[in-house]
């Protein structure tokens, strides 16, 4: 592999324009799955019950580093897939929906267990019913907390299900090109999920957008100052 | 099980046994009537009127030892008109562990005297009880939500308030 230097990959990727070099291309492609299926660092947003199970998926005993992912990165910027594990509340999406946005193209999302699928035993005011009202999901995982075996089955179906992606484009952007992040609106992201936008606004921005006026809509006034 | 609306609490002028002199003695002033019998856990209790609400606990924290605020809720009568709430501080002096719980009515949208002056643990149980309730405290700091989104639409603890469907995404 040290042998396929970058030139020559862009060389092939730029090829892969004709259609005498699709074989090249897929080449690429294989590559480039090879590589991503065998590096997903998650992200554990552990949020409950399902944050231990997790913890012990990724101990010893079931040992998650067999698959490449040992290294739970608890920074959205170095994540591939977020792993949701637990009781959603509507005051945490916020915070998932911002580190789900934060995280680079290409991201998987793993929902874990009964309360992050549908809510679960929950069904109540704070509780979100399903963490897909708010991000795609690849993967749901059953169970109230999924036993390690199930993670890992499902964590192997990830594997599988990246190892297939023929989804996405291999181009070389231009330097000028304008980025696709704009700050005031939601970004379509070119890549693995063509098509609808990948994420709701943010609560935060949503808040920020609408003010503080229905906050206090039972009479009361803000309080000066915040 | 049948649901408690209305409040089954009786009032007497007449403190109960176990209220210390210095705690009568300290809320003679302020016209409170006492309960009749012990509320729950065997707290003596008594009910003041809402605006004296903090005059009261002032009274007791300084006249009659009662130095810790150990609880500060409220409770939701729907059916009890005009004052469907009560609001209550439940106070314990640590030298003599007397206890006593303090009560006052309140009725929706009307607003509690904070005891946040005299207990700086009053903050959060008010904004707590704000959050849940939907009961304004007058003179608070930082009324806001505490446990809800900001952009939350409803009071949770109230007794009208849906068991469940409230879900502000898909209403």
């Amino acid at each position: 592999m040290s042998e396929v230097t970058q030139t020559q990959i862009t060389d092939m990727v730029e090829a892969s324009g004709s259609s005498e070099c699709s074989i090249l291309l897929s080449t690429v492609k294989s590559l480039a799955n090879w590589s991503r299926k065998h590096s997903v660092w998650p992200l554990p947003l552990g949020l409950s019950c399902c944050g231990i199970e997790f913890m012990a998926t990724a101990a010893n005993r079931y040992d998650m580093a067999r698959f490449g992912m040992e290294v739970a990165r608890f920074s959205p910027r170095q994540a591939d897939l977020l792993l949701v594990a637990g009781t959603l509340t509507y005051k945490m999406a916020q915070v998932m929906t911002r580190l789900y946005d934060q995280m680079a193209e290409p991201k998987w999302v793993i929902s874990m267990g009964a309360c992050a699928s549908s809510g679960g035993m929950y069904r109540s005011y704070p509780v979100v019913q399903g963490i897909d009202e708010f991000i795609p999901v690849d993967f749901y995982i059953s169970g109230c907390p999924p036993r390690p075996d199930s993670v890992l089955n499902v964590l192997m179906k990830l594997q599988d299900k990246i190892d297939r992606d023929r989804s996405y484009e291999l181009t070389l952007a231009s330097p000028d090109a304008p980025s696709p992040l704009r700050v005031d609106e939601i970004a379509v992201l070119p890549g693995k999920r063509h098509g609808p936008p990948v994420a709701l606004a943010t609560d935060g921005e949503r808040y920020v957008k609408q003010g503080p006026q229905k906050i206090m809509a039972r009479g009361v006034k803000p309080q000066e100052g915040r | 099980m049948s649901k408690v609306t209305t409040s089954c609490m009786k009032y007497t002028d007449d403190a109960p046994e176990g209220v210390s002199e210095a705690a009568q003695s300290a809320l003679a002033p302020l016209d409170v009537r006492w309960s009749e019998h012990p509320e729950l856990g065997g707290w003596p209790g008594c009910l003041v009127e809402t605006v004296r609400f903090a005059e009261a606990c002032a009274a007791l924290r300084d006249s009659a030892g009662f130095d810790m605020l150990v609880d500060h809720t409220a409770v939701d009568y729907p059916d009890r008109k005009p004052e469907r709430f009560t609001v209550l501080a439940l106070l314990m002096n640590m030298t003599t562990q007397e206890r006593l719980m303090v009560r006052c009515r309140v009725a929706d949208g009307a607003s509690v005297p904070t005891l946040c002056d005299l207990w700086k643990s009053a903050d959060w149980a008010e904004r707590e009880t704000f959050d849940m309730f939907g009961i304004p405290f007058e003179g608070h700091p930082d009324l806001t939500r505490i446990y809800m989104p900001q952009d939350f639409d409803g009071w949770p603890l109230r007794r009208d308030f849906p068991m469940q469907g409230h879900n502000r995404f898909r209403d």
